[in-house]
Order: structure tokens, then C-alpha cells, then sequence
């Protein structure tokens, strides 16, 4: 079935998908927004780990492989608001040296942008969804900017108990910007601070996409469809322009949506997926794809996490998920002998029984229930977020087999790099010292498998085709009606919390469509 | 949202237990309830329900009581989408069961080997040394997914039915503070 041609199809309403749908609506244009899972409701939120899983991924799942495969799950979204429905709001900004890492170091690639290019979208995003946080602190590692709209959040022991110890390391803590209301906020309430932000915030405190973007959207006039399974994106048959998408419905029903320009904002995996299962004859690898680069240079960053014992009541079920502090101090890509990139230092978030129980993930039987009687109220931890340096090995493919839809499912292959392993050991070793230094009574790293938090990459922006899939404002170097938004645009990934510039990005990009539709549509 | 995942998700949110089938007809209850009144099984048989409350109990004491077998058989008969499973989040590729139902074959078969018995039937000591091999992938001729997998998707399971509840978070003295409360205290 054929539907009526709109201006916009955007495939995906998550964060940046329900950017591109807010600007584009309001300027008039007709919108729909394909999203694959269901229309969650606030009131859908139960505060349950449990019943959380409700919202994480589902339906045809990304195979993994590698040596570090991408544990994207626990991260991911299923419906309406995506992984922005649960995401930790943490809300850091990339920096200077994050858009210039080969021109000062000579490694993997130069943004075609730099941070001055983006830091009017940080600000315009925070005053328009509402930060918390504490700007001017911020600025000893970051070129001035505006305020944020609301003063930081409360902070509670599980973060202040760890400032003695990041003093004395020489590590200023200053308070952590966040995507919550410490304070009213345009009609939505203050936060309550009971932790249940990750299975997410029915009361509207944190910014999800329901309760900002995508409520503006929708009052603007975009339609969503929820149960919208997208596979594959139609071109002209000369292949210079693309026509519309097909998608399956909530019957399974095989549907074409016609539009003047697709937006393809379904994650840093399935964009790719989608691309490369678009190929005609005029573009034999895929759409966009002439280089190559479609799929590859997938990204994570690798977490350091520091857990550790006190004698005092942390108050560990009283916060945010997001964190209370954060540091830029170790941020300079050369900031420990050794090895290479960029950490992002955090301390103090509230934690569920799940948390307690996986910060000693060995134990079991009678030293797991004992453990997790002290724990329920001693522990406290602090996490070291490291950069990952592009690498065309780690990459999104086809594979024979197919989902429901007969769309082949993609394999994420993904491996870490000697200096990812040795920022990661570098962090812990920190991490460490800290917690020694803070008075912990026992403190250890939580080692295991290392981990992917954050997956960016698979068609990154550049200058030109040869190097990359799409250019700063996410258009396609090849196809210009065809755009891609979110995490996996990023040329390189920092070692910042994605989301908000994630959302910076897609303003930037939906506001540059906006003012140059004619271009677009001749 | 499409109806069918509404209702659903509704329904088993908002009265805080999961469908188990008593006598032919759905009723509500947790888990430990459904198996304290010895609802039957919907698709594992007795002895993986054994085997899958002994690996619980080894793994997080009380677990057995608390329904983990019932809970996970409850689970694997509901669409993935809908699942609360922690395969879920493991990235399993459904049908979950697979994962389950494989899992309990190479336990038993290198229970069988080390002691000459299947796990549900060892005793809580062997049990512990059994879990705490199987941990660290030390088992040889271990065969199927690793062992270190089946003990984290298996405890995290157990750490759900005891610890995710909101009687698991009293007992530990921790304030549940619902912004939405699951009806039932589950």
C-alpha cells in the first residue's frame, strides 16, 4: 500500500529523530516518523528494573562478534523515545580537542566541524529542554558559553563521600550537567531523586523525548506510527534522489511512504543496515556507499568503574542515575603515560538491586545475600569513561540471515585497541588511588569483560565522500534529499555521554534542512 | 501502541504479578505464589524446573521459594518483546527458551561427569563447587554456551525474583520509592 507523499519520513523517533520531527513540524512541513517498536506512554513507566526491560530492545537483534563485542542492550531502546526514554540524561559536551584529534595528534580523523560550530546548538538544546548544572564551573576546561537554565541538582553522599579523595588526586569535581529538572521547568516538575530514571521518568523531570521534542512535534502536526518496521530505503531509477521507504505495519503489512526527503535516525547500527540493504543497480554497495565507509568506524567507549566500601551511609538509593560530579581534568588526549584518549571522570549516582548485585558480579550463594546486606547501604562508586579511537575493522554488516521482514540482520564485529585497553587500565589505577584516598574501606575494580557503553559510528561525517558517508549536517555526500542523525554521524567519539550532542547535532542538521528546503526538494 | 502490546503490557504491569494458567484459565499472582500453589509448568518439564531452582538456590539463597523457575517459565511464554527476561539484555536471539533448555543439558551432563549425578540432585556443597567451576569456565569437556554465561544470565535471573522486588528491597532495609508502584509489591 502506497500512502500519501509527506515533506519528512523520519525512521526512528528517538532523540534525534524527535529533534529533526520538532524543527521540521514546526516549519510547516508535514512529518511522519516511522518507529519500530510501540508508542510508549509515561504512564507506561513502571519504577521496576523488572518491568523496565519492557522498553529495551527488542525485535530482529544485531548479532555480535569480535573480541569486545558491543553490549548494546542494556542501552538501547524499543519504541517511542528510544533509548532517550531511559537514557541517564548525563549531558557533558564534547570539547575543542574532540574535533581536531588528527591536526593535533595525528590520529584517526579531523571533525569537518570544530566545537565552535556546535556550541551554539549545546546552548540553544539546553534552553530549550532544560539543563542542570553549573556552566561556569565547567569553563576551566571549555570555552565560555551561556548558563545553564536551571542551577545543578542536589547532590547526596554517595558523591560528595568522594571529593576528599579526587582532591587529593588533583582532580577538580565540579557539578555534573544533566538533562533534569533541579528545579520546575517549563511546566515539568522538579526531580524527586529516587533513582528510577533508567526504566524511565513517568513525571516528566527528565528530559525524554516524549515530554520535549516529540510533544512539540506532535502538537506541530507529525505523526507517529508506532509498529513501523523500516527495510529499506526507495530511490528514483536514476539513484540521484530517494523517493520514500518501505516498512511493514503493525499488521505486517508491506507499506510505501513517499517523501521529499528521508531521515534516517534509527541508531548507530541499524542506520547502516538500512543503507546498505537499500543497494540498486545504480548503488551496488548500498546507498551512500560508494567509499565503502558505510558501517564501519563503529565506536564505544570503555568504562571504568571503582566501587568501594564506607563506613558512613552512602545514601545509595537516594539521586539520579545520572551522575552528581563530573571532571574534564583527564580529558586531554594524552593524560596518562602510555596510552591514548580522552577519559570523562564521574562520581555519585544512585544505584537499584540490580547495581549492588553486579558491582561483585563473583559472588554467589551465602557471600552474595551477606554482600549485599552491607552494600545495601556502604556502597558507593565512581566511573571513568574512555575514548575509543576510530577503526575501520569495527563494523556493521549484512549477513545471510533474515528477520521477520526479510531483511538481512547485521553483525556488529567489534574489538578494542591496545590504547583503549591501557586507558581503561590507566582509569582503574586512578580509580583506585581515589577511593584509597576517600577513606573507602575496601575498595576494587570492576573488571569482567570490558565494557561498551555508547555505540557511535557506522556512517560518520567528513569532508567528502571518499572519507565519509555524510557531510556535518548529516546529508549524504551522494544522495542530498537522504540525511542521516544521531550517535552514528560522530567522526570520532570523545569520551563524553553522547546524547547531548546527539541532540546539538540534530538541531544543527534539522535547522539547516529547514533553511535549505528548496535545494532539497528541486 | 499497537493494542495487543498495550493491553498486555497493562494489564501485567499495573497488577504487579504474571499470568500463570490454574485449572485452564489465566490468573495473576508472582511468581513465588504460582509456585507455592504448584501451578504446573507451561513449557519446562519437571526436572528442568528442579534444575532451574537448584542452580537459583546455589546461586542466590531463597530464590527457589521466591519462584525463579516458575517466574522463567512464566517468561519464556510470552512474546520476546514482551519478555522481563535478563536474555533480553544478554542480546539472546529469541526463542529464549533454546537458551535455557541448553543451558540445563550441559549442566547436567558435566554434573553427571564430576559426580555421577544430575545437579538438581547433588548436595548444596557439591552444588557450590559446581557453580563456582562453572563461574570461571573451569569445567572440562563443558559443552554448549560458556559456563560463565550461563552463571551471569542464571544469577542475574535470581538476583530478580529475590532481590527486584519490592519485599527483596525491604529486606535489605532499602526504600523502594516508586514514582509508579507495581501493585502486589512485586
Amino acid at each position: 500500500m502506497t500512502n500519501e507523499k509527506v515533506d519528512v519520513v523520519i525512521v526512528g523517533a528517538g532523540a534525534s529523530g524527535s529533534v529533526y520531527a520538532s524543527v521540521l513540524a514546526k516549519a510547516g512541513k508535514k512529518v511522519v516518523l516511522l518507529e519500530s517498536g510501540p508508542d510508549w506512554e509515561l504512564t507506561d513507566l513502571i519504577s521496576s528494573e523488572i518491568w523496565g526491560r519492557r522498553i529495551k530492545p527488542a525485535g530482529a537483534p544485531i548479532l555480535l562478534d569480535g573480541k569486545n563485542p558491543m553490549t548494546y542492550s542494556a542501552q538501547g531502546g524499543w519504541g517511542v523515545g528510544g533509548a532517550a526514554l531511559h537514557y541517564f540524561a548525563n549531558f557533558p559536551r564534547l570539547l575543542p580537542t574532540d574535533f581536531r584529534i588528527r591536526s593535533e595528534h595525528n590520529r584517526a580523523h579531523d571533525w569537518p566541524i570544530s566545537y565552535a560550530d556546535v556550541a551554539p546548538f549545546y546552548d540553544k538544546v539546553a534552553r530549550e529542554i532544560g539543563v542542570s548544572g553549573d556552566a561556569r564551573a565547567e569553563e576551566k576546561w571549555r570555552p565560555a558559553g551561556e548558563a545553564y537554565p536551571m542551577p545543578p541538582m542536589k547532590t547526596f553522599k554517595n558523591g560528595d563521600i568522594w571529593l576528599k579523595g579526587f582532591e587529593a588526586s588533583g582532580i577538580p569535581m565540579v557539578p555534573a550537567p544533566v538533562g533534569m529538572n533541579s528545579v520546575e521547568f517549563k511546566g515539568r516538575p522538579a526531580c524527586l531523586y529516587d533513582g528510577w530514571c533508567h526504566v524511565g521518568c513517568p513525571i516528566g523531570a527528565l528530559a525524554n523525548p516524549q515530554v520535549t521534542y516529540l510533544g512539540d512535534a506532535r502538537k506541530a502536526g507529525a505523526e507517529v506510527r508506532a509498529w513501523s518496521t523500516v527495510t529499506r530505503v526507495l530511490t528514483n531509477p536514476a539513484g540521484t534522489k530517494v523517493t520514500g521507504v518501505e516498512y511493514y505495519d503493525d499488521k505486517h503489512q508491506k507499506q510505501i511512504q513517499e517523501a521529499s526527503v528521508v531521515v534516517l535516525a534509527a541508531w548507530s547500527a541499524q542506520n547502516p543496515r538500512l543503507l546498505l540493504n537499500s543497494a540498486t543497480d545504480k548503488h551496488t554497495k548500498g546507498l551512500g556507499n560508494a567509499s565503502g565507509m558505510v558501517g564501519h568506524y563503529m565506536m564505544s567507549h570503555h568504562v571504568a568503574s571503582t566501587w568501594a566500601m564506607f563506613d558512613e551511609d552512602t545514601q545509595n538509593h537516594m539521586g539520579t542515575i545520572a551522575v552528581q560530579y563530573m571532571s574534564y581534568e583527564r580529558y586531554p588526549k594524552t593524560s596518562h603515560a602510555g596510552a591514548f584518549g580522552s577519559s570523562f571522570i564521574t562520581a555519585g549516582f544512585a544505584m537499584k538491586t540490580t547495581d549492588l548485585a553486579n558491582s561483585r558480579a563473583d559472588l554467589f550463594g551465602p557471600e552474595l545475600a551477606d554482600y549485599m546486606k552491607r552494600a545495601a547501604r556502604r556502597l558507593a562508586g565512581i566511573k571513568a569513561f574512555g575514548e575509543e579511537q576510530p577503526n575501520l575493522e569495527n563494523r556493521v554488516e549484512l549477513i545471510s540471515e533474515k528477520d521477520e521482514f526479510g531483511m538481512p540482520l547485521g553483525k556488529l564485529t567489534h574489538s578494542y585497541d591496545q590504547d583503549a585497553v591501557a586507558l581503561w587500565n590507566a582509569n582503574f589505577e586512578e580509580g583506585l588511588k581515589v577511593a584509597k584516598a576517600a577513606g573507602a574501606k575496601e575498595a576494587w575494580s570492576g573488571r569482567g569483560s570490558m565494557p561498551t557503553s555508547h555505540l557511535m559510528g557506522g556512517t560518520i561525517m567528513g569532508t567528502s565522500a571518499a572519507d565519509s558517508v555524510v557531510n556535518s549536517f548529516g546529508q549524504s555526500h551522494e544522495i542530498p534529499n537522504l540525511w542521516v542523525a544521531g550517535p552514528s554521524i560522530f567522526a570520532t567519539a570523545g569520551a563524553s555521554n553522547p546524547t547531548f550532542t546527539i541532540f546539538a547535532l540534530s538541531q544543527r542538521g534539522a535547522e539547516r534542512m529547514a533553511s535549505q528546503w528548496g535545494t532539497l526538494t528541486n | 501502541m499497537a493494542d495487543i502490546g498495550r493491553r498486555s503490557f497493562v494489564k501485567g504491569a499495573s497488577l504487579g504479578a504474571l499470568a500463570f494458567t490454574v485449572g485452564g484459565a489465566e490468573v495473576v499472582m508472582a511468581a513465588g505464589e504460582a509456585r507455592a500453589r504448584g501451578v504446573p509448568f507451561r513449557l519446562l518439564d519437571a526436572h528442568q524446573g528442579e534444575t532451574l531452582e537448584a542452580l537459583g538456590e546455589t546461586l542466590v539463597p531463597t530464590a527457589r521459594e521466591a519462584g525463579i523457575a516458575h517466574f522463567i517459565d512464566q517468561q519464556l511464554s510470552v512474546p520476546p518483546h514482551e519478555s522481563l527476561l535478563q536474555a533480553r539484555i544478554f542480546n539472546f536471539r529469541p526463542p529464549f527458551a533454546e537458551f535455557y533448555r541448553t543451558a540445563i543439558t550441559a549442566v547436567d551432563a558435566a554434573s553427571q561427569k564430576l559426580y555421577a549425578r544430575d545437579f538438581a540432585q547433588l548436595t548444596p556443597t557439591e552444588q557450590r563447587e559446581f557453580v563456582d567451576r562453572m563461574r570461571q569456565n573451569k569445567i572440562e569437556g563443558w559443552t554448549g554456551r560458556p559456563g560463565a554465561l550461563v552463571y551471569a544470565v542464571l544469577r542475574a535471573d535470581a538476583v530478580d525474583v529475590v532481590y527486584g522486588t519490592m519485599e527483596g528491597y525491604e529486606a535489605l532495609g532499602i526504600p523502594y520509592m516508586p514514582h509508579i508502584p507495581p501493585e502486589k509489591r512485586w
